[in-house]
């Protein structure tokens, strides 16, 4: 809402304050300053003049000669307009007077005749978009002034954003009443009082719908004529953002935004019937709107009718049928209570968001249409002339709504929420300034006035009492809580990041969805548990429509945005959630949302700070991730099993079993998925269960080391392909049992003379007991079982023991 | 963002805000409580400068006995201090929203140019909004079941990338979802 200081300073007086000081304590009351203007005239030289002749001129038709005064000797003036004639007061540009983009004006001689100066419009002045016909003021405008000095142009305006709770403050009243309390100043209302006569009005009020109209008043001037506002009120209304339109729309528009009460005039001649309805359209009922749409109305909407049909949309715009116009002679003034959900709801149906439904959506004061009703009526009588009905239509059919609620508050409640200090005393004062009506001792009695819709509860009052004490004046205070951090698996999950970090990725983070092309690069089929994605109902992009079931397509979409960029070796991690089609487990109505984590490497990797040269990722890369992973977690219970997943490397891709259960894949991404998303050589991922990997462990026992000897040996073994490793050094160590301290696999090769379909392995061990150096019969005995345990897995021993 | 997932009838819309798990923890802890919640949340918004389909949030609560304004205003001005230098000076404005009374948005002022006329940072207002508070609403402690008589608490909700942004200057938002290596290395 825009608060143009000097329309404000009606109603509070604003005194020296500085613009810079009043935003500041606006905003402490909780009304954010959007924006401050500073406006100031754009012109400079303009006089106030005195029209004291107009005559043709003598050689041309379309301008006229005028005779005028700014107070010394009358000035002969050629002028084009012809909306005023002798007697109007009008603004002058004399000789010498620069306006807007820098114009100069001097002496003419136009056709013949000197003109001394000119006589300005609105949009010649730069206020206003109104060019048709020269700018008039009313007669409270004295003759000879400088116009730029008269201070009526030079303003500041704030542009408030008021939060929804705060409807009473959508208004100058309302905003004044927020400087006055925290000022400790008066605060002046407007109290009409106008010539007022004797007549029966000739509109009867009928409210149907009680659930939808609380209040409707409504008043009557005869006799009035529509012409434009006086300057003054064109003035203010622009520096609020309203376009001036005509004074009887104009009024309606000032005691909106002076009141916060929304304000129709209709048409009286046009109004069908001797009555107005409120009540519910009819089924297949239409109106045409101001704004000139043709609405086709439900029985939700709530309309104001004559005996005919309905003439507004309640609370949120007029029709176009009864609208006010140049031929008005007389006007109905309604000022009306509705429901908030109704006119919230009319409006969102229509898409129609207007000044007055923006207020009574949020909730105006159902006491306020009464004397609103008749400021406006005080208004239309001194600037548009007519006589105003002493008699008025006040209907309520909401008595309920009309009467304020009281609040009982338990002081110690304050203290208790805000803190030490806020005692009895303190709490009045405060609440009395926000005109609240305080009684009793504790709990004190507050009637609250019905403009404030937002205060039910204690607490409402406990916010109002800190809000004008200011949230900047409280103490500050660390409370001591008892104690806290992060638990096992949060630690756990950091030390992982931690050693990703330190093997040379980078942590990603992206959006939890997939797109449906990348479906087709990983080539997943239908049963396929990443395939069976959910989707959004109504998505916005393509790309923000399906949620993700596996972090992998993200990544890969990480490494090819790299790639694009010219980027060769990247390494990317991500931990996130996954959305699978299944119940979650304990949760059945959403979906399963496990915690995964995952890496994508593709280029060089590796070496980082030592020195040693990065080579190109393979699977072996893939598992030494791993096996970092493993050792920085302090998993050891896991083993790699060749597996065939939809999109891995059908050779080089295992499934990790860690503690008995799979919990993921590890290995290269099929060169064919490579292929498709645009990318070379080899790419490995990672993807697993994140819960799993950082659990809580049993804690270690302790294990003195040995003080005996050890017995280190390597071993070569010649045994079938598709027997792992792993697997074998995990038989072996079973058997050498716990005398065996390290097992490593050092060398791997095929080929002569090895047979087809055969590979050599070679792996050193070491043995050492706790409590003795190792006799020769000892660890003879141990090779013997090593040799007979690789033997069942059909690896023989190359070379004798 | 609503789930085209399960029955109709139990329409599932992914989280706007990471403000339900205040109730979501109390329902199943006794107090006191006090925790920071991070997480994602989803928008039905187009990316652009300032806008993000997904983005994270930290949600804040700690509730105990005899915890007031004070209590709320010193630790989000510790943090603010912590997170953006010690000659940081805090300023709360009162707001609205819904599962706190009283409430407030925090700014911290302007690291970048003490109230300059052309801020980058700050747009020469001199105070960069942080985050939004307030004293927990006794609803929200009567519908998980604490005792708003005896107990009290304050709340707050900041964006992640909203204060990562101006702390390191980071613009436009999509920086943070493009993964770029060069941009991710930056953050260490």
């Amino acid at each position: 809402m825009k608060v143009s200081l000097n329309w404000l300073a009606d109603y509070v007086d604003l005194g020296s304050w500085e613009p810079g000081g009043i935003a500041e304590v606006l905003e402490s009351l909780g009304h954010e300053v959007e924006e401050t203007q500073f406006l100031a005239p754009r012109f400079d030289g303009v006089v106030t003049a005195r029209v004291l002749e107009v005559e043709p001129h003598p050689r041309a038709d379309r301008i006229r000669v005028c005779r005028v005064t700014t107070g010394d000797q009358p000035m002969t003036v050629v002028c084009g307009a012809w909306n005023f004639e002798a007697g109007a007061t009008v603004a002058l540009a004399v000789p010498g007077a620069t306006l807007g983009g820098g114009v100069e004006i001097g002496r003419r001689t136009i056709r013949g005749v000197a003109s001394n100066g000119m006589i300005c419009s609105e949009r010649e002045l730069g206020l206003g978009e109104e060019a048709e016909g020269i700018l008039t003021f009313d007669s409270e405008i004295a003759v000879g002034d400088d116009l730029a000095g008269l201070g009526l142009l030079t303003d500041t305006v704030l542009d408030l954003s008021i939060t929804p709770n705060r409807p009473d403050v959508m208004s100058y009243v309302g905003v004044a009443r927020e400087l006055a309390a925290y000022y400790r100043v008066p605060f002046h209302r407007p109290e009409p009082d106008f010539p007022q006569i004797e007549a029966d009005p000739r509109i009867e009020i009928d409210i149907d719908d009680p659930s939808g109209c609380y209040r409707f008043t409504a008043r009557e001037v005869r006799g009035c004529e529509v012409s434009p506002s006086p300057f003054w009120m064109r003035t203010r209304l622009r520096a609020s953002g309203q376009r001036p339109i005509s004074n009887v729309v104009d009024i309606t528009n000032y005691v909106l935004l002076e009141l916060g009460q929304p304000i129709h005039a209709f048409d009286l001649d046009e109004l069908g019937g001797a009555a107005i309805v409120v009540r519910r359209a009819h089924p297949g009922e239409r109106l045409t709107t101001l704004d000139g749409v043709d609405r086709a109305l439900t029985p939700d909407d709530l309309v104001v009718a004559d005996r005919e049909r309905a003439s507004a949309l309640a609370g949120t715009m007029g029709g176009g049928s009864s609208e006010v116009t140049g031929r008005t002679t007389s006007v109905l003034i309604e000022a009306a209570a509705w429901d908030p959900p109704t006119v919230l709801h009319m409006s969102k149906r229509h898409a129609l968001r207007t000044e007055a439904s923006a207020r009574f959506e949020r909730g105006v004061d159902p006491r306020l249409p009464p004397r609103a009703a008749a400021r406006a009526a005080e208004l239309v009588t001194s600037l548009a002339g007519g006589q105003a009905l002493r008699a008025v239509t006040d209907v309520v059919a909401r008595e309920d709504k009309l009467r304020p609620v009281t609040i009982s508050l338990d002081i110690r409640e304050a203290e208790r929420i805000l803190g030490p200090g806020f005692e009895s005393p303190r709490v009045v004062d405060l609440l009395t300034r926000l005109h609240l009506e305080v009684a009793g001792e504790d709990p004190i009695s507050v009637e609250v006035p019905t403009f404030r819709p937002d205060l039910t509860r204690p607490i409402d009052l406990v916010e109002e009492v800190a809000r004008l004490w200011g949230y900047n004046n409280f103490p500050e205070r660390v409370p001591r809580g008892p104690g806290g951090g992060r638990s096992v698996s949060q630690r756990r999950t950091g030390t992982l990041r931690r050693a990703l970090c330190g093997l040379g990725f980078s942590e990603s983070v992206s959006l939890s969805f997939m797109r449906a092309a990348e479906i087709g690069i990983w080539g997943w089929e239908d049963d396929d548990e990443q395939a069976a994605n959910i989707r959004l109902k109504n998505p916005l992009r393509e790309e923000e429509s399906i949620l993700r079931t596996t972090l992998l397509p993200g990544l890969l979409w990480v490494a090819k945005y790299n790639h694009s960029h010219g980027l060769e070796n990247i390494a990317v991690f991500e931990m996130g959630r996954v959305f699978l089609d299944r119940p979650h487990p304990t949760l059945p109505k959403v979906p399963d949302q496990p915690e995964r984590m995952g890496i994508l490497a593709t280029g060089r990797l590796g070496g980082s700070g030592l020195g040693i040269t990065p080579r190109q990722v393979d699977f072996y890369s893939a598992s030494a991730v791993w096996r970092a992973i493993a050792h920085h977690l302090d998993l050891d219970d896991w083993r790699l099993e060749p597996t065939e997943a939809p999109g891995w490397h059908p050779a080089r891709a295992a499934r990790l079993v860690l503690d008995g259960a799979v919990v993921g894949t590890v290995g290269e991404i099929h060169p064919a998925v490579v292929r498709r998303a645009e990318l070379s050589g080899r790419v490995i991922a990672m993807e697993l269960e994140l819960d799993p990997l950082v659990a809580d462990r049993t804690h270690w026992q302790f294990r003195a080391p040995s003080v005996f000897p050890p017995y280190t040996f390597d071993l070569a073994f010649e045994a079938p392909e598709e027997l792992g490793a792993q697997d074998l050094v995990a038989a072996t160590a079973r058997a050498a049992g716990p005398l065996l301290e390290s097992a490593r696999v050092f060398d791997e090769f095929r080929g002569d003379p090895l047979g087809a379909g055969r590979k050599s392995l070679a792996i050193n061990y070491t043995l050492r007991a706790s409590d003795r150096t190792l006799s020769g019969e000892e660890t003879a005995e141990a090779l013997r079982s090593m040799a007979g345990a690789a033997r069942e897995l059909g690896a023989e021993l190359r070379g004798e023991l | 963002m609503y789930l085209d997932w399960g029955n109709p009838a139990d329409e599932i819309l992914l989280r706007t805000h990471t403000s339900p798990m205040q109730a979501r923890y109390m329902e199943k802890n006794d107090p006191p409580a006090y925790v920071v919640v991070p997480g994602k949340v989803f928008r039905a918004d187009t990316p652009d400068a300032t806008h993000s389909p997904v983005f994270h949030q930290i949600e804040g609560l700690a509730v105990d006995e005899n915890l007031t304004f004070s209590d709320l205003r010193g630790t989000l001005a510790y943090f603010a201090r912590e997170f953006f230098g010690a000659d940081r000076r805090i300023r709360m404005l009162p707001n609205f929203f819904p599962f706190t009374e009283p409430s407030a948005e925090m700014h911290a002022s302007c690291f970048a140019c003490e109230g300059g006329e052309s801020c980058r940072v700050c747009g020469g207002v001199g105070w960069i909004e942080l985050l939004g508070c307030g004293m927990v609403d006794p609803n929200v402690f009567e519908w998980v079941g604490y005792d708003p008589a005896k107990v009290s608490g304050f709340a707050f909700g900041m964006g992640v990338e909203r204060i990562a942004q101006v702390r390191h200057g980071v613009s436009p938002l999509r920086h943070f979802f493009d993964n770029d290596l060069r941009v991710l290395s930056q953050f260490r």
